[in-house]
């Protein structure tokens, strides 16, 4: 029975004249929870709303898990204009009553609009709090809060590809890719570390092996901004030549990206999507979306400004930028994006990477690029 | 039928999961009275859960309209604006909000969520804080404020966050993983392990955890190889294809290191 039909039927008198008795709670006097509750019924309907809320306080404090009662309370306070305390008995008779339609209602209706919220009680702090508070204290006094919604880079993961086992592409002369993006990695870390804007990880600092999944773990261990992956391109042409970047995006930018995002993605595993439940609006997955859509396009402009970087610097041809729908990009929880800095496979480009000198412009164009794409 | 039987007999069917009969309900009420912003905000809702996004918006809309108050309806107008990925329209509603209702939970959650999908985290520590301050029953509330103070390496506020996620919602994986990071990178990793098994007694597959899991037991490897410690290291390659099974680095070098 809803509440609606039983509030209907009791105001008859059908229950009491039969002698039915929704609850056994009686004061000193022998007035039940359930007589407080039909006396404060009968004062809602005379709309004396003041007596109503007397009588029902008497009676939620007989029976606390009367959800009738809380209910009727709600409508007392919501006569006399309180909200706050109305919503407060609402949401206690639809707790105790999750089927309470006009309960839940009433709550909807009244929370549309701004209410007066409820004093909060403070209790005695923990150890953990007070530790907390203690570095709240000492970190806010040097902390100056930047408004806008420009994206941030404070910290940043550098990941040199392959490494160990996993040699990566390897040149004509048998310049190792492994060898060449850990160089690479070492030096960027060095030359971001000197301008003291933005600490660097590695994601690994020999040459031993990480499997993809380890490297944007060792992202989201850091909580990193900025996930910056580097490789250097191999192509069974040997005069495939020049610098590209990729960012994850949901669609493929073009076949050849598409392609090559799939054949990274034939190791996905456990990458579970949202269970959708029918019928639920799921904020979280809203917010997750959001904010994973966020950090493509921040990829995207990232990858733009190292391209402009690449372009200026380097004496490699652009290859422009690319997306695609990579699995070592999407796990990251940051902007991310995959550098290829030449090709190996070219005869030209492999000399080139030897070079101490060409390294270290790759370096500073990457720094500078990131700098310049964190504000 | 009058208007209020209608709206209660709409709410009911929406409580009960039947939004087809709900909507029919609503919208009869809404031709009897078209200015009622709950029939047209129940409407709104009913169409989202129904994935009709567009109508969901124009309902809300109407609301907004009919009273530029009513911030129930400027909030889902805010979240749809971010489902759409309209990151300055859903951040202008959820600003709007707080100026009518400076105690609003709601919109101090969404704008601080959003500070922090900017990595603007002071920012979003200080409207997170608003809405844990207003409304501490929320476990996702917590968990993101935990974010931002991890980020700034506020490592105590971010454990107690984490904490009161947990205390919450003890199923929130998201915040175990977080603690096991702060444990891991204060050298802990004992500590941070077991953070992460607790997740996959919850979820064998949860893929925080089990890649949480074979990066620190590969990691315990190296340092027990660079510690002259083979067996040390074998039995940590052996723990990460437990959780792992196709790891390659484990498989890789226990293959190298048992011979």
């Amino acid at each position: 029975m809803d509440r609606r039909h039983f509030l209907k039927w009791i105001s008859k008198g059908i229950l009491s004249a039969s002698g039915f008795w929704l609850c056994t709670s009686r004061d000193a006097w022998g007035k039940s929870a359930f007589d407080f509750a039909l006396e404060g019924q009968n004062l809602i309907a005379a709309e004396r709303f003041a007596e109503a809320r007397d009588a029902l306080k008497e009676a939620v404090r007989l029976d606390p898990e009367s959800d009738w009662a809380h209910g009727l309370l709600g409508r007392a306070y919501y006569g006399l204009g309180q909200k706050t305390e109305a919503v407060a008995a609402f949401r206690e008779a639809a707790r105790i009553n999750p089927a309470d339609t006009y309960s839940r209602m009433m709550i909807e209706i009244i929370t549309q609009k701004p209410i007066p919220r409820p004093k909060k009680s403070e209790s005695p702090l923990t150890p953990l709090e007070k530790k907390a508070r203690a570095e709240e204290e000492s970190m806010f006094n040097r902390l100056t809060p930047e408004g806008g919604l420009a994206y941030r880079v404070k910290r940043v993961v550098i990941d040199p590809g392959h490494g160990g086992f996993d040699s990566g592409a390897v040149g004509p002369t048998g310049l190792k890719e492994k060898d060449v993006t850990l160089d690479l990695a070492q030096r960027l870390k060095r030359r971001i570390s000197e301008k003291g804007k933005i600490k660097c990880f590695l994601t690994r600092t020999g040459d031993y092996y990480i499997p993809l999944s380890d490297r944007t773990v060792i992202a989201n261990q850091y909580q990193a901004d900025l996930f910056v992956s580097i490789h250097i391109n191999a192509n069974e042409n040997r005069k495939a030549h020049g610098c590209e970047i990729y960012y994850c995006s949901e669609t493929a930018s073009s076949k050849e990206a598409a392609r090559v995002a799939a054949f990274e993605n034939a190791v996905l595993k456990y990458d579970e999507p949202f269970k959708k439940r029918p019928g639920y609006i799921d904020i979280e997955e809203i917010l997750f979306n959001f904010e994973r859509r966020l950090y493509w396009e921040e990829s995207g402009k990232f990858a733009g400004v190292f391209q402009n970087r690449f372009q200026q610097a380097l004496p490699f041809k652009s290859r422009g930028v690319h997306s695609a729908n990579f699995f070592v990009l999407r796990s990251a929880k940051m902007p991310s994006i995959l550098l290829e800095t030449g090709f190996i496979s070219n005869y030209d480009e492999e000399a080139e990477l030897k070079k101490a000198s060409i390294r270290d412009e790759i370096a500073v164009a990457v720094a500078r690029g990131l700098l310049y794409g964190s504000g | 039928m009058d208007l209020d039987d209608l709206i209660f007999q709409g709410a009911d069917y929406h409580y009960k999961g039947e939004f087809d009969k709900a909507i029919a309900k609503f919208q009869v009420a809404l031709r009897i009275d078209p200015q009622n912003e709950y029939a047209h905000n129940q409407l709104g809702i009913l169409y989202a859960k129904k994935e009709r996004f567009d109508a969901a918006f124009r309902e809300f809309h109407k609301v907004v309209q009919i009273d530029g108050h009513n911030t129930y309806a400027l909030l889902w107008l805010g979240i749809l604006y971010l489902k759409q990925g309209k990151l300055n329209l859903g951040f202008g509603k959820f600003q709007r909000i707080i100026e009518i209702d400076p105690s609003n939970a709601d919109a101090y959650y969404f704008l601080g969520a959003i500070y922090n999908f900017r990595h603007n985290t002071a920012k979003a520590i200080e409207y997170l804080k608003k809405a844990r301050d207003v409304d501490s029953d929320e476990p996702d509330t917590h968990y993101r404020l935990a974010q931002a103070f991890h980020n700034l390496d506020m490592t105590d506020n971010a454990l107690l966050e984490y904490q009161r996620t947990l205390d919450l919602k003890p199923s929130h994986t998201k915040a175990i993983s977080g603690i096991g990071w702060i444990y891991y990178n204060r050298g802990d990793r004992h500590s941070a392990i077991a953070e992460w098994k607790k997740t996959l007694k919850m979820n064998p597959k949860d893929r925080d955890a089990v890649f949480n899991l074979a990066k620190a037991y590969n990691e315990l490897a190296w340092e027990a190889i660079k510690g002259n410690k083979p067996n040390e290291a074998i039995s940590c390659w052996k723990k990460t294809l437990g959780v792992d099974p196709k790891n390659k680095a484990a498989l890789y070098y226990l293959k190298k290191y048992k011979m």
